[in-house]
């Protein structure tokens, strides 16, 4: 069952098309990377799905229900974390968590005592006082202490260090882990790429890509580097390669992934001396999503 | 050679470049005014009658005494000008020299841009240093303008030359006071709340001091700069007072700086609550919680303004005998002491109402303010809904406009009380200051209806502000015509005390309000929420 159904989603501000033609499908119980830079639409997407946006045509469904008709309902049932937290300066962190799980119809005693403890957060501190990394912090503790069915996370590891970035990973396996669905917005291809079971790539306001992991490198390409007996000059006419580069006496190449299998056997006929083959990381991926449509 | 004082003029260079607005701003905003004021005095007290009549009226008042100090030779034109503007200049100089020295000390430290200039070539007392030059002149310019223009006013040079040095210097110390300030408080806005509370104290103290007659005013900053009796027997003793009092801050400040961490202060944070207290869950008890702050401002601010103005009452029939050209100013006759007492009254309460317009405005503008700033957007992600988030803030700003009203009302009577001894009218004068409230929840209903409709507009609530303000103020002087007046709500009211109570206008304005409120609501659940 989706949890969340976004179709040709349209938002306009004045003349900027914020998002053109939008699909997104989150089924129930997945983690689902929500990939793109800045400025791509990712958080206008959330806000559509949060009915703070309301969108100009298409239509929207989230936990079965209407987004914006239906706003307040819902809310009960998910938690969302803001890329740009902003709190009042003169309420404690505490308070904050507190105001806020209080307002989402209540919060886990026990997971807000936990939180508090693996973020190290002082929620005695006054929201002025706080850093970027601290305010995202209490936004984190205050969507992970309440036990939602969805959680909406617009890139909500900005600002924190390292060690803070393990322990979200590991907040949001748990969350998998009892069932609940994540919506996980990122330019963190890293992140995206530890604990997505499916990822949509938005370019320009629409997603350009979405499926597994597997499914998105099945799409591409794999890179080769190989050191051949004889002279690999003409291994640009095998089909299936793509911009094949000698340097060093090493060749290297990009393969189309249903192709490999012939691109093999003209390398084994060369006399192979080394050879490295690798699948695209999602860094290459993204950049050949947007490499290719800066240059087409 | 490198001292702790290196670089100051660099800093002192940046300072200027920053506040290339900011202090031309102040010097012709608050000079403008005390020019102003001190040029209309002379044309409103041409006759020695006038002179003698405001000697025995206002010169003789103990509310002018708490407000203005004892001024000397109150029976000359001199000392009138001095006395008149003597709250403004000194208050104003007081407060631009705080503003001026946290914004380049304590907030610079805090925000963390004086980090890095901390970084290169810079002495440890160079910010301090700079900020001081910076105040310094700003305190000058202002003396000079304030001798000048009492120059102009045709007042005697001496007088004219040491009230002008005693502001500089009033203004010079607290400056030094707000030097300390920055090294005691970690955060700009602690620092501006010691100043601040500085400038009160020395203020009330004076006041105090003068209403008794005692030495009192001698414990005060503000005492030194008046008993230096321009217009009067001239001394100039009291200035070393105040020179004396800045060498021993400034002495202090440098110490303190020299004794902390760079970002700590003295005084550091409490820590707050761990947990949320039971109602700050629900929108109202959120939105309660922070307006708290401004909503306790505005009451103390107009609970006061009318305990000033009940206290001032029996002193109308005087004082519009000595002149009556005030009597034209409050629409009144001169004749009948009661009917002038009324009108006086009337004009009170209107003026008080059109003031807390502000109130009521600002704080349904919290409602924009925290869309823009992104704390909207977590609140309406809860299950908050937007009906009651903006229920919520108009309830707050109705009930904190009618708990002002009352305030206003009772502080009146307060003063009324205080000054004629007679307290039978407290429920009539706080009645008469609720009659004016419909009006106020026009102004606001207005306000909720932009920020429903055009919250990108949201300033043009501020003009209906400034409009009811202008109307009320100046709408005798500038002979506004009929239909101009007629926009304001506070025109159709009844002019209680003077005309009696009449239910329909107050109900068809509470209707009135309502039907904005509800247009404001429309508007506000059909439009996307304001992101940056």
């Amino acid at each position: 069952m989706a949890v969340i159904e976004l179709r040709d989603i349209v938002k306009t501000f004045g003349h900027v098309r914020a998002l053109d033609g939008l699909d997104l499908a989150v089924e129930q119980g997945e983690v689902h990377g929500f990939l793109g830079p800045n400025g791509a639409g990712k958080s206008t997407a959330i806000r559509v799905l949060l009915g703070l946006l309301a969108s100009d045509s298409g239509t929207a469904r989230m936990l079965g229900g209407d987004p914006w008709r239906d706003a307040a309902d819902l809310h009960r049932r998910l938690a969302y974390v803001p890329g740009d937290v902003a709190l009042w300066p003169n309420l404690t962190g505490g308070e904050v968590i507190d105001v806020l799980g209080r307002m989402r119809g209540g919060l886990d005693e026990r997971l807000r005592a936990e939180m508090l403890e693996r973020f190290e957060l002082d929620p005695r501190k006054r929201a002025r006082t706080y850093s970027k990394g601290n305010r995202q912090k209490v936004a984190l503790v205050a969507a992970l202490s309440s036990r939602a069915e969805l959680y909406l996370l617009d890139e909500p590891t900005s600002g924190l260090d390292p060690l803070m970035e393990v322990e979200f990973q590991r907040a949001v396996q748990e969350l998998k882990g009892r069932g609940a669905t994540v919506l996980l917005s990122s330019h963190i291809l890293a992140e995206a790429e530890a604990l997505s079971d499916r990822i949509s790539i938005i370019r320009g306001g629409r997603v350009v890509q979405s499926g597994t992991l597997a499914e998105l490198r099945h799409l591409t390409r794999t890179t080769v580097v190989a050191e051949t007996a004889a002279s690999p000059d003409r291994l640009g006419e095998v089909e299936g390669v793509h911009d094949p580069r000698v340097v060093d006496g090493r060749v290297s190449f990009d393969v189309d992934s249903d192709h490999l299998d012939g691109v093999v056997r003209a390398l084994a006929d060369l006399g192979v001396l080394s050879l490295t083959a690798h699948p695209p990381t999602l860094e290459e991926l993204f950049l050949r999503q947007y490499g290719d449509a800066s240059t087409s | 050679m490198s001292s702790a004082f290196t670089g100051t003029v660099h800093q002192l260079r940046l300072v200027l470049r920053r506040d290339r607005v900011r202090l031309p701003l102040w010097v012709v905003g608050l000079g403008g005014l005390i020019a102003l004021s001190a040029l209309a005095v002379p044309p409103i007290y041409d006759t020695p009658e006038k002179v003698a009549g405001y000697a025995r009226t206002v010169g003789a008042s103990p509310v002018s005494y708490l407000m203005s100090g004892r001024q000397v030779a109150i029976d000359t034109l001199g000392g009138i000008v001095a006395n008149e503007i003597s709250q403004v200049a000194q208050l104003g100089v007081c407060l631009m020299v705080m503003f001026l020295v946290v914004r380049h000390t304590r907030a610079e430290e805090e925000s963390g841009r004086a980090e890095m200039l901390r970084s290169t070539v810079l002495g440890r007392h160079a910010a301090t240093l700079a900020a001081l030059l910076h105040a310094v002149a700003a305190v000058v310019l202002i003396g000079l303008l304030t001798t000048v223009s009492m120059l102009a006013a045709g007042l005697d040079g001496l007088g004219s030359a040491t009230y002008g040095v005693g502001l500089a210097l009033l203004g010079l110390c607290y400056a030094a006071v707000s030097l300390v300030a920055a090294q005691l408080s970690a955060s700009a806005r602690g620092a501006l709340g010691i100043a601040g509370a500085a400038v009160a104290a020395g203020y009330l103290v004076r006041g105090v001091g003068a209403m008794q007659d005692s030495v009192l005013v001698w414990a005060s900053p503000f005492g030194w700069a008046q008993r230096m009796d321009a217009f009067g027997d001239e001394q100039g003793w009291p200035a070393l007072l105040l020179l004396a009092l800045t060498a021993l801050l400034l002495g202090l400040a440098g110490w303190l700086t020299a004794h902390r961490d760079f970002g700590g202060g003295l005084l550091q944070a409490r820590p707050g609550p761990t947990r949320a207290v039971h109602r700050l869950g629900t929108p109202v008890g959120l939105v309660l919680r922070l307006q708290r702050g401004l909503m306790l401002g505005w009451a103390v601010g107009l609970a006061a303004l009318g305990l000033l103005y009940g206290a001032l009452v029996p002193t109308i029939p005087d004082l519009v005998a000595s002149n009556p050209d005030i009597a034209g100013f409050i629409g009144a006759s001169p004749d009948a002491e009661q009917a002038l007492v009324d009108a006086f009254l009337r004009y009170v309460f209107v003026l008080m109402a059109v003031i807390s317009t502000g109130f009521a405005v600002g704080s349904v503008l919290r409602l924009v303010a925290d869309e823009e700033a992104g704390r909207a957007e977590v609140v309406l992600a809860t299950a908050v809904s937007r009906w009651a988030w903006l229920g919520a803030t108009v309830l707050v700003s109705a009930a904190g406009a009618l708990l002002i009203a009352s305030l206003m009302g009772l502080g009146l009577a307060a003063g009324y009380g205080l000054g004629t001894g007679e307290w039978d009218q407290v429920v009539a004068q706080v009645a008469g200051q609720l009659s004016y409230l419909p009006a106020v929840l026009v102004v606001a209903g207005l306000a909720v209806a932009v920020c429903g409709l055009v919250p990108r507009w949201s300033g043009l609530a501020w003009a209906g502000v400034a409009f009811v303000l202008v109307q009320v103020v100046l709408g005798e002087v500038l002979r506004l015509p009929g239909w101009i007046d007629a926009l304001s709500p506070f025109w159709h009211l009844p002019a209680l005390p003077v005309e009696g109570f009449a239910p329909w206008p107050a109900l068809v304005q509470l209707a009135l309000a309502a039907a904005l409120v509800l247009l404001g609501l429309w508007g506000y659940r059909r439009r996307d929420v304001v992101t940056s």
